[in-house]
């Protein structure tokens, strides 16, 4: 069965990219950042089309090629393109709930909110979730961090400094 | 391939990478750490935007985008001259972050609708990641014209240098009538101007800072003022009183300030030193 076939190698193909780390925060997968669109399998070719989170993200050449070696190990695959689109945008929604709860463990706060946030209601929340000790009573102290996509804030119940990731 | 969809892409590109080029210059020398990360993320912000159009750039000529960036000659980039002005003073910094972040906003609002689907794409996406820069530059504008009277004045110093020269950033482009015809710039520069005009002055006034533009450098430079009416013309006694602040326009021409020539120098070095050079 030729379809059984292609829609076994698109599932192995999914499941290797669950194993490609986000370079700069390697708790979890481009998979769980949501930031695979999709995954075409044309005979032994392999298209995969990746969302960068932030336009200017400096690790997107690491990923594409790290996207690519994991794919090409595959047996079945004789061909791999990675593509970059920014359509639909990536928004911090598509972080999956697996994709959060590692972000959390890792020490970072995931994105508040849940559907795609209107444009013009961007913003960082007057308090993030501290990831360290789960008390509210937080504040933000820069808007930026030390990558495009993390905010720095600071918990005044333990008093640990911490990220979050940008909702976008 | 579209020339007035290049020009367009190439005065896009070359305003982010120049004042990204610029927003770097504080990195390790902001007044203090917290804004040291975050002028050099904003750098970073803007220099993957510039990245971006480039790519879309060597896309559409079959260039090449580090070509594109560094490669060329002062004249041949299309960046407004406000974007290439130093940094100064704190003050000056935040007021032209704020005035441009502003313009910026507008454009990439009217390009989500551009015609070329990529270009609405790309725009779609650099917007949500602007509002963090407006937000950013909101908050020092709040905080500093709120504070004691020495900021205050600085402010309205830096408003009086840099608000002439957003005329710059609306400064039609070569083929800029192609542009609008064809879609690719839904809103023409004059449209965008007006909007820029009414939400800035609404906002400066609520900071208690000037909200009239002096345009004796723009005037000239064959500026001719928008339907708006809203600007003041100093007439012929301004037109002597340019030293200093040169002209707002030429920018989107080509013709770029002696401000820019050293920037360039300092931008393309390494470029220059090692052609071709790949890491």
């Amino acid at each position: 069965m030729v379809t059984t076939k292609v829609m076994d190698l698109e599932a192995q193909v999914w499941d290797a990219l669950a194993t490609v780390p986000d370079p700069e925060i390697p708790a979890v997968s481009v998979v769980d950042m949501g930031m695979i669109r999709e995954v075409v399998i044309t005979g032994s070719q392999a298209r995969i089309v990746v969302l960068p989170t932030f336009t200017g993200c400096p690790a997107l050449p690491i990923i594409k090629s790290d996207v690519a070696k994991a794919v090409r190990a595959l047996d079945g695959v004789d061909d791999v393109k990675v593509d970059v689109s920014f359509t639909p945008p990536w928004t911090s929604d598509r972080i999956t709930a697996d994709g959060r709860k590692k972000l959390e463990e890792f020490g970072l706060a995931p994105p508040t909110g849940t559907g795609p946030v209107l444009v013009t209601q961007i913003g960082l929340p007057k308090s993030a979730i501290c990831p360290f000790c789960g008390s509210k009573d937080t504040h933000n102290e820069n808007p930026f961090g030390p990558t495009p996509c993390r905010a720095l804030y600071y918990c005044n119940a333990c008093r640990n400094p911490f990220e979050q990731f940008k909702p976008v | 391939m579209s020339d007035s969809l290049v020009a367009l892409l190439t005065g896009l590109a070359d305003d982010e990478l120049v004042l990204g080029h610029r927003h770097s210059e504080w990195t390790g020398f902001a007044p203090h750490l917290e804004e040291d990360v975050a002028f050099s993320s904003i750098a970073q912000d803007e220099i993957g935007h510039a990245a971006a159009y480039y790519s879309l750039l060597a896309e559409l000529t079959g260039d090449d985008a580090d070509r594109l960036a560094l490669g060329r000659d002062k004249n041949e980039y299309r960046n407004a001259i406000l974007c290439e002005r130093p940094n100064g003073e704190w003050a000056y910094t935040l007021v032209r972050h704020w005035l441009y972040d502003h313009a910026d906003a507008l454009r990439l609002e009217a390009l989500e609708n551009s015609a070329d689907a990529n270009l609405a794409a790309l725009a779609t996406k650099i917007r949500r990641e602007e509002r963090y820069h407006l937000i950013h530059a909101e908050s020092w504008m709040k905080r500093v014209s709120r504070g004691p009277v020495e900021g205050r004045t600085r402010l309205a110093d830096a408003v009086g240098r840099a608000f002439p020269e957003t005329l710059g950033l609306f400064e039609p482009f070569e083929l800029e009538e192609d542009a609008v015809k064809q879609g690719w710039l839904p809103v023409p520069s004059d449209e965008l101007q007006a909007r820029f005009f009414s939400e800035v002055r609404a906002a400066l006034d609520t900071f208690g800072l000037p909200t009239e533009i002096h345009t004796h450098a723009a005037a000239r430079a064959e500026f001719v003022a928008s339907s708006s009416g809203d600007l003041i013309s100093e007439g012929d006694s301004a037109t002597t009183e340019t030293a200093g602040s040169e002209d707002a326009l030429g920018g989107r021409k080509g013709r770029h300030t002696e401000d820019f020539a050293s920037l360039w120098d300092a931008m393309t070095t390494q470029y220059r030193a090692h052609p071709g050079a790949r890491w």
